[in-house]
């Protein structure tokens, strides 16, 4: 489903302007609440109202649970959020064209998850209470609603009830993660998605080993730079509202191991799956191997979630067991004492990571388990690196767009812990750091930097905005029709 | 801090830092953050819970502790004396 950017814009701005000169905070949160659902249903009164019966029973639930913090009810709020999700997600699978008719409403998948986390975070004794207005709001807020990131409630409430702060720094540090989101969004997921959509789509076989690597490889990069690009847009326009959503994305792809890059990718579900599912479950037995059963258990699960499809469930177990064989591999490097210098270690781990990462794409994006599997058979047979059927155009560019987010991504780290060197120099206060002839050129660096990244709204922005223009020119001119894709995440 | 028992605090840095972080050279106090900082990851975390159970002789239950809880060593006990329960 298409996001209607321009009325999503719209909304955001008649709010501004409106609640922003709101006294009172009921006034101010029943108003985001009024928009929120205003905004919501554009896409169907009957979502709007199964979104309304949700927030209702989470939190006739919620307040049962907050007299009686015991499992009983703990289970009916779990059977209840299951339950609802279960019938509009995934029965129509199961129904085929019998239950053509029953329709998922936008986003439930993400909103289900928070009105679950709210649950657990009461059982939990988490200091939360907040009134059916605001809870109804932190399940339909509207910059979240669709694709996520995963709110928890003990992060937005307080923020609910503050009166947002007019500031320059939410504008422009709002306006600078929207404009980065859709850099990543209309520019470079654009450039990656006719490619991969060819070769996923439009090949019924003859996939060379090398062809599949290189999908899965650009796969990875444009479901990056899509949902990445969106969760940046939402944060952003939360901010602009004075709201923090938490990321969802830290450079996932500088991973250096599989159980690194699940802290880096999709982070909002990842941690709910670790914080809800994983831990709870892993710490209830002793057994050796049941930790590494739960892994395998939380990402199938986690594969799940995305649809009731082969494909996922098989995504979500291929990177279960990639977890497992993480903490053997680690376990038995221990034993045999093997060691590598430093640099090198984290190198060849970092590239194993990347690549089986890659590899597991190839089953998130087919769409049939025998192209997947058709696909694979490929990468393990010898003779099917002699083929390539995936144009070369395609490789150059997959191969830029990846090595310019790995030398952008740690020319940015780098220069980030110059900053932080400096600052922290600055804050000891050392003379020679911080005066007009420093020794050191880390700190000079650092210090420039800094200068330009507390004036960011100065250059970057416009920076962006330009490169972004020139760059939607260029496709433009490429393709005469823009199609733009539409977010991959609102799928699910 | 002060009424935990000092010994039963060493236990669990030890533990951390022998058998999670496993780094030389590297030591942490009470205050160090281990989940916020990634110097432990979510199947650490389960280890450290279970000997959390050891060390205070108490059934903690995992249900009801997030890794917030257990962030820094200082934080774990006064997670297990929030919600832990004497071992039967």
């Amino acid at each position: 489903m298409a996001l209607n950017m321009l009325g999503m814009l719209a909304v955001v701005l008649f709010l501004w302007a409106v609640a922003w000169n709101l006294p009172g905070v009921r006034a101010r949160q029943g108003l985001l609440l009024f928009a929120c659902y205003f905004f919501y249903v554009n896409w169907g009164l009957g979502f709007l109202s199964i979104l309304i019966a949700s927030s209702l029973l989470n939190f006739a639930i919620g307040s049962l649970l907050r007299r009686r913090p015991t499992a009983g009810p703990l289970w009916l709020g779990v059977a209840v959020n299951v339950l609802l999700l279960g019938f509009f997600k995934y029965l129509p699978p199961l129904l085929h064209d019998r239950a053509s008719y029953i329709l998922m409403p936008v986003g439930m998948s993400f909103w289900t998850f928070q009105g679950l986390s709210y649950l657990f975070d009461i059982y939990r004794d988490e200091d939360i209470d907040p009134s059916l207005l605001e809870f109804s709001l932190y399940m339909a807020f509207w910059p979240t609603v669709f694709s996520g990131p995963v709110c928890r409630m003990p992060e937005m409430l307080p923020q609910f009830r503050e009166k947002p702060s007019f500031s320059a720094t939410n504008i422009s540090a709002g306006a600078l993660l929207m404009i980065q989101g859709l850099f990543m969004k209309f520019v470079l997921a654009q450039l990656l998605a006719p490619g991969v959509t060819a070769g996923f789509d439009q090949l019924k076989s003859g996939w060379g080993g090398a062809d599949v690597w290189l999908l899965g490889i650009a796969f990875g990069f444009l479901l990056f730079f899509d949902f990445a690009g969106y969760s940046l847009m939402v944060i952003g326009v939360a901010r602009l509202f004075g709201i923090q959503v938490a990321q969802n994305f830290d450079r996932p792809f500088l991973s250096t191991t599989p159980s690194k890059f699940w802290t880096r990718w999709h982070m909002s579900l990842s941690f709910w799956i670790r914080d809800y599912l994983f831990v709870p479950l892993a710490a209830a037995r002793r057994n050796a191997w049941w930790p590494y059963a739960t892994f395998v258990f939380s990402m199938t699960l986690f594969g799940l979630w995305h649809a009731a499809k082969w494909t996922f469930i098989l995504w979500g177990l291929y990177h279960g067991l990639l977890l497992v064989g993480h903490r053997l591999g680690q376990q038995a490097k221990r034993r045999l004492q093997i060691t590598a210098p430093p640099y090198l270690g984290v190198f060849l781990s970092g590239a194993a990571t990347f690549l089986l990462v890659s590899l597991g794409w190839v089953f998130f994006r087919a769409n049939e388990l025998t192209k997947a599997l058709s696909m694979l058979s490929a990468v393990v047979s010898p003779g099917a690196y002699l083929r390539f059927a995936l144009p070369r155009d395609f490789y150059v560019l997959t191969i830029a767009i990846g090595l310019t987010y790995f030398v952008f991504s740690a020319t940015r780290s780098l220069l980030v812990s110059w900053r932080t060197r400096y600052t922290e120099a600055l804050s000891c206060g050392a003379p020679s750091a911080v005066g007009p002839r420093p020794k050191d050129l880390t700190l000079t660096t650092g210090g420039v930097i800094d200068f330009f990244a507390v004036r960011l709204w100065w250059w970057f922005a416009p920076a962006v905005a330009i490169l972004t223009a020139f760059a939607g020119l260029a496709i433009y001119k490429q393709s005469a029709v823009i199609t733009v894709t539409p977010f991959i995440y609102t799928l699910f | 801090m002060e009424d935990v028992n000092q010994n039963q605090v060493d236990q669990i840095i030890d533990y951390v830092v022998r058998e999670v972080i496993r780094r030389p050279g590297v030591s942490i106090a009470a205050d160090s953050p281990l989940v916020s900082s990634g110097l432990i990851d979510s199947l650490a975390l389960v280890n450290i819970l279970q000997k959390l159970e050891d060390v205070t002789h108490m059934r903690i239950p995992a249900g009801k502790v997030q890794p917030k809880d257990m962030d820094t060593v200082a934080l774990m006990f006064g997670t297990a004396k929030r919600v832990g329960k004497p071992r039967r």
